[in-house]
């Protein structure tokens, strides 16, 4: 089956379960499940029951859409991605994004957790998304021409200036610390060695982390609105590094959580709502 | 999906019924580590052909066998002839060896390997002991579903070579006067040798030797909660603003001089192991 087949079956079975058409989209990475919660929820669609989508393996993901409105909009929520790492190629590891622009989402939120690299960024504290180094090495450039739509990738404003400026300011309003930066995408798993953080500094990177640059790559594709949200677990220190843990992981996410969920909220009250149905 | 470890099972089994000892340490001759296989009181040698699962190598000068064996009385497994990224190997593959050494019971992995010096201050023919690396192969053996048994998902890499092993090899290199220095390796898929401008673009990003192998089964042997002590050999110098075109006849001649010095770094740092 060619992939413009298996994004078509998998939008249609989800589009004919729910009946409603979202404008948003959202990714919600490691720690960052809890934003769903908030959804006035219609329907949660586990990857299993959806034809021809990839299966989630890591851990800490739970592995479903989740579909409902949050702040009067409808939206539609990955919980649970599709990392490089886990062995799906790039195709398959971005379906999902195929799928929600199928559906019409315009405007698309992504979370990560990433490793600091940037000194003045703490545990706990989100990076806006500015821009992105890709050292994946998987191109998705090569991608089936999307359905109708297509128009050349632009990475330039890959992610949203205004949806920038709009986060920014809601952090002022809410008092908490938001950082705008440069997110630097390694294949994984393994965690970067000391020599890879220098480089990595060196080069421009203020976080690094193993997703979604391939997402956001296919969703600039579509043209769609991206706003990129990195939660900082740990920051890495080259010249005394650390282990890092899985909790410290955990502890960061439980600290960003309300404030991810202010970003999300925000944004969607501060763009144009589609009416509902 | 999981049938990495039945097939490393397989391996062993098959090795296991050639050779009954439990090895202490694994060991990649990569260049410049051809002639320690001399020093092993061999027990059993087995090709590459023969143990279930193992890819064959095809790159010259590497000979494709399974060396089993005592090295001055400690049970060691020797890898003549490595598998390289180059030839078209899945890592998956070039790093099966390393669990099958892990799977025997082996808890140290010695590898050495053939690089391009970047960092002006060393010269041919001198030793590193690697201190840390960067992946920039655009691969890496740990992809696809993780085998919880062989290893975490996320492998910490804080200090993937032995800082002890490398103090002790520097200490020996200084008794033995050797000159041996500490730095970092990346490695990058080859088979080119690089450009100019890429020599400057490693260099600047905190690189001081380039090669083509190594860093995959340094990872898996990470993975697999291996201790690690990893020797580069500069063949030749990578200087991007005085850049000679390579010749590989003087790289192996380069390679077989330091080969003895090499041999007695790593006799050395075994010695203190069979205790």
């Amino acid at each position: 089956m060619d992939f413009p087949t298996q994004i078509n079956k998998a939008a249609d079975y989800i589009a004919n379960q729910w009946g409603t058409s979202p404008a948003f989209g959202i990714v919600l990475g490691t720690g960052a499940g809890q934003v769903a919660d908030e959804i006035a929820v219609d329907l949660i669609l586990p990857y299993e029951q959806i034809p021809l989508f990839p299966q989630s393996t890591a851990t800490g993901h739970q592995g479903r859409l989740v579909c409902g409105q949050l702040a009067g909009a409808n939206i539609i929520a990955m919980q649970g991605r599709f990392h490089l790492y886990e062995g799906y190629p790039v195709d398959l590891s971005t379906l999902p994004i195929h799928v929600m622009n199928q559906l019409g989402v315009k405007t698309l939120f992504i979370s990560n957790a990433s490793g600091g690299i940037n000194p003045n960024y703490q545990s706990g504290e989100i990076m806006l998304i500015e821009s992105h180094l890709d050292f994946m090495f998987r191109s998705t450039v090569h991608l089936s021409p999307p359905l109708g739509q297509q128009r050349p990738t632009q990475l330039s404003d890959l992610y949203d200036r205004e949806l920038i400026e709009q986060a920014i300011a809601c952090a002022r309003k809410q008092n908490f610390v938001l950082h705008q930066g440069v997110y630097a995408s390694m294949l994984g798993p393994n965690y970067e060695t000391k020599a890879e953080y220098r480089f990595l500094k060196k080069v421009g990177a203020d976080v690094v982390g193993m997703s979604t640059v391939p997402e956001v790559n296919v969703a600039s594709r579509y043209s769609m609105r991206v706003l990129g949200m990195s939660v900082v677990s740990n920051v890495a220190k080259p010249d005394v590094l650390e282990a890092t843990s899985g909790q410290e992981v955990i502890d960061a996410a439980a600290i960003a959580a309300p404030n991810l969920r202010a970003l999300v909220v925000n944004a969607i009250d501060a763009n144009e709502k589609p009416s509902l149905r | 999906m999981l049938d990495l470890f039945d097939k490393i099972q397989e391996s062993v089994a098959f090795i296991q019924s050639k050779w009954s000892k439990t090895p202490k340490a694994g060991i990649i001759l990569g260049t410049g580590l051809g002639s320690l296989v001399e020093k092993i009181d061999v027990a059993v040698s087995i090709d590459y052909a023969d143990i279930p699962h193992f890819p064959q190598s095809t790159a010259i000068s590497h000979k494709g066998q399974l060396v089993c064996g005592t090295l001055n009385g400690l049970p060691v497994i020797a890898m003549e002839g490595r598998i390289h990224m180059y030839e078209g190997y899945p890592l998956k593959e070039i790093t099966l060896p390393v669990r099958v050494m892990k799977a025997l019971g082996a808890d140290l992995l010695v590898c050495s390997n053939a690089v391009g010096g970047l960092n002006p201050y060393f010269s041919e023919g001198d030793i590193m002991l690697i201190e840390d690396q960067i992946n920039l192969m655009g691969d890496n053996p740990l992809i696809g579903i993780n085998d919880d048994r062989l290893g975490p998902r996320f492998p910490d890499m804080c200090e993937p070579y032995c800082h002890q092993l490398i103090e002790r090899a520097l200490r020996i290199a200084r008794a033995q006067d050797i000159v041996a220095h500490q730095g970092v390796l990346v490695a990058v898929a080859g088979p080119n040798l690089e450009t100019r401008a890429e020599y400057r673009f490693l260099r600047t990003i905190g690189a001081d030797v380039v090669g083509m192998s190594t860093v995959p089964e340094v990872i898996v042997a990470i993975h697999a909660g291996m201790r690690v002590v990893g020797f580069s050999i500069i063949t030749d110098m990578c200087l991007a603003d005085a850049l000679k075109p390579a010749n590989v006849d003087e790289i192996i001649r380069i390679a077989n001089e330091a080969e003895p010095k090499l041999t007695e770094l790593v006799l050395g740092v075994l010695a203190e192991e069979a205790v």
